[in-house]
């Protein structure tokens, strides 16, 4: 969105935004993550692919906090959040999505746009009362901010429904608009395209990819095999809770591990 | 009055629907009026009704914040309307056990501060964990609160009660029914803009994205404990505030209206009127008042009489009617929440200055009407 804020951001901070060092959690007796380790380089679309049950999503509530870890360490731009609440990484600039988002009951899309920005004056109801016209300048401006993006984002026709109205589709995509709204260092995709029509599904791709070239670095789970290998590099695959290799989609391919954990022999 | 009708259109009335319902209300109010005149309805009483549908829609209001906004489950809206109650009772009675007969201010600021404290101290454990902890909790603290009061008879005067409550304002030159009636009238008009300001805002939208989704609203860098704590100690003490009301309006106070029945109809209050929308709390609450107190007359009409059968005690009945009437007609209630998470300014403000900024604002002009229309 804004270029010098995002440069003046970059210059301090250094060129891996996300890194887990042996991150583990069981749930009983199942390993469902095993010493992951990863990094996520700055200005990069990086992509985790594993079969099902290999831990994916159970990393992503490790990083985002949303499950607390065994053992090892979460660090954004070199500090260490793995002790802070799923808020608190978020405001560290490590902002997810869901894979099956809720709609918001009684939110209009633009409302639901709204709660993106933050924090926000106007969330202090001291704020509210004693500078109400602060709250009112910041409120033009993010809903200002709101209908560009999804004009944007090609769903500005859609600002007045109510959220619960959208289709799944639409949904993901005012997910990944409010998201990018937080303003963050790093965005965690988890399955953007999961259950989305093919016209949809390639704007999204189109969309991520705009925000990449503005700079934005994601961090991509997603099952669609031609999806993810066209959009992401580097890639990371995992299996059965282990780091099982990382590369380019090219690599990834022919990779003979990958080829038989995770593709079962047939090409991809 | 075109000024007034039309702000009334504005800001009250979304639809046709909505339209039909506030003129329910309106012949109503003015057969009441016209019962009034005609001598059909003593004053005294209407006005006596009057406040007590103030303060059910307090209470409403109250619960609209904790579960129509932030989605707390909160059984307890008796306990906090009964600490309220017996905070201004115990100061403000000569004849109390503490004996103190403090001014009614000290009773309302003793009822603010005591109720904010047990709803911090009652959510410290539960607001961190699923929402069902908090309504189990908050079930065992209307039963806590109760027997304390019932039991604890050196301080509290036990199932006896406390009489004596001095009355509101008394020097203003009004009768003491039409007082009370102006003192919750001017309550509810605080508090229900204090509310709408809240609401329309960063702050009401943050509470009802915890509402539906709170990972989301975590997932965004919303703290949302801090959040629900907010919400839920402005909804106890606007629930206490309504029970000090009370104390200074009926003038005596038992333990026994702080059964769950009490909280249940407050709940009832705010789905008929539609959850999460502070109109529909206030018709919602005048409308269960309605009911419960219109339900005492069934019997002196002769035509019931006749039958010889005793209606009052199926009051529970009608209000169940009509909840399943209103869940199979209206789902979201009387008048559901539309519009009422962003300050009218900064909505229309934003549109304006998206006008001259780009090409594409007449569209978003246009959708923006709709929506209110909607």
């Amino acid at each position: 969105m804004n270029d010098d804020a995002y440069e003046g951001a970059r210059l301090g901070k250094s060129d891996v935004v996300l890194k887990t060092t042996d991150l583990e959690k069981a749930f009983g007796g199942l390993v469902a993550t095993d010493g992951v380790s990863i990094e996520v380089d700055r200005g990069t679309i990086t992509g985790m692919i594993g079969p099902n049950g290999a831990g994916k999503s159970t990393l992503f509530n490790l990083i985002s906090g949303f499950y607390e870890n065994d053992a090892g360490h979460v660090t954004v731009n070199g500090e260490d959040v793995t002790d802070l609440e799923p808020h608190e990484r978020a405001r560290k600039g490590l902002v997810r999505t869901f894979q099956t988002p809720r709609r918001l009951e009684g939110m209009s899309v633009r409302e639901a746009m709204l709660v993106g920005p933050g924090p926000q004056k106007g969330e202090s109801i001291f704020s509210l009362f004693f500078s109400g016209s602060d709250v009112t300048e910041e409120e033009r401006g993010n809903i200002e901010q709101t209908r560009e993006l999804l004009e944007r984002f090609e769903i500005g026709h859609l600002i007045d429904q109510p959220s619960t109205d959208l289709s799944g589709g639409q949904m993901k995509l005012v997910e990944l608009a409010r998201a990018f709204t937080t303003n963050p260092d790093i965005l965690l995709l988890d399955e953007p395209v999961a259950g989305v029509n093919p016209t949809l599904a390639n704007d999204i791709k189109r969309f991520i990819r705009e925000l990449n070239e503005e700079g934005q670095t994601f961090l991509i789970i997603e099952h669609d095999m031609p999806f993810i290998m066209d959009l992401a590099d580097p890639i990371i695959v995992l299996d059965q809770g282990k780091v099982l290799m990382e590369g380019s989609p090219d690599e990834v391919r022919s990779d003979d591990r990958v080829i038989e954990a995770y593709l079962g022999g047939a090409g991809p | 009055m075109s000024a007034v009708s039309s702000w009334v259109s504005e800001t009250l009335v979304r639809d046709a629907t909505e339209r039909r319902i506030f003129a329910t209300l309106g012949l109503i109010t003015v057969l009441l009026v016209v019962g009034v005149l005609t001598g059909v309805i003593g004053p005294r009483f209407l006005l006596f009704q009057i406040a007590l549908v103030g303060m059910y829609a307090l209470l409403s209001l109250g619960l609209n914040v904790q579960w129509g906004y932030a989605g707390l489950i909160n059984f307890s809206v008796a306990a906090f309307w009964g600490i309220g109650a017996y905070c201004a009772a115990l100061l403000t009675a000569p004849n109390s056990p503490l004996g103190l007969g403090l001014h009614p201010v000290f009773g309302f600021l003793a009822a603010i501060v005591v109720s904010a404290f047990v709803a911090v101290l009652i959510g410290i454990p539960t607001l961190r964990l699923r929402e069902d902890y908090l309504a189990i909790a908050s079930l065992g603290l209307a039963e806590v609160i109760r027997a304390i009061i019932l039991n604890e008879d050196q301080w509290t005067a036990g199932s006896s009660g406390i009489s004596g409550i001095p009355e509101l304002l008394s020097w203003l030159p009004l009768t003491d029914a039409a007082t009370t009636a102006a003192v919750v009238v001017v309550l509810i008009a605080v508090v229900y803009l204090f509310l709408r300001r809240v609401h329309r805002s960063p702050w009401g939208r943050v509470l009802r994205t915890i509402r539906s989704d709170e990972d989301l609203a975590k997932a965004l860098g919303k703290n949302t404990y801090q959040f629900k704590m907010q919400a839920f100690v402005i909804g106890s003490v606007i629930m206490a505030v309504a029970g000090a009301f009370y104390a200074h309006l009926n003038l005596y106070i038992d333990p026994s209206d702080l059964v769950p029945l009490t909280t249940f109809y407050i709940w009832i209050a705010v789905i008929l009127g539609g959850t999460g929308s502070n109109r529909g709390a206030v018709v919602g609450a005048a409308v269960v008042i309605a009911i419960r107190e219109g339900t005492r007359f069934l019997n002196d009409i002769g035509f019931i009489q006749t039958l010889g059968v005793d209606l009052a005690p199926l009051r529970l009945l009608f209000v169940g009617g009509l909840i399943i009437l209103i869940m199979r007609f209206r789902q979201d209630g009387l008048l559901p929440p539309k519009d009422e998470l962003i300050w009218p300014a900064a909505r229309d403000g934003g549109g304006a200055g998206g006008a001259s900024a780009s090409g594409a604002a007449p569209d978003g002009g246009t959708a923006s009407n709709g929506g209110d229309d909607r």
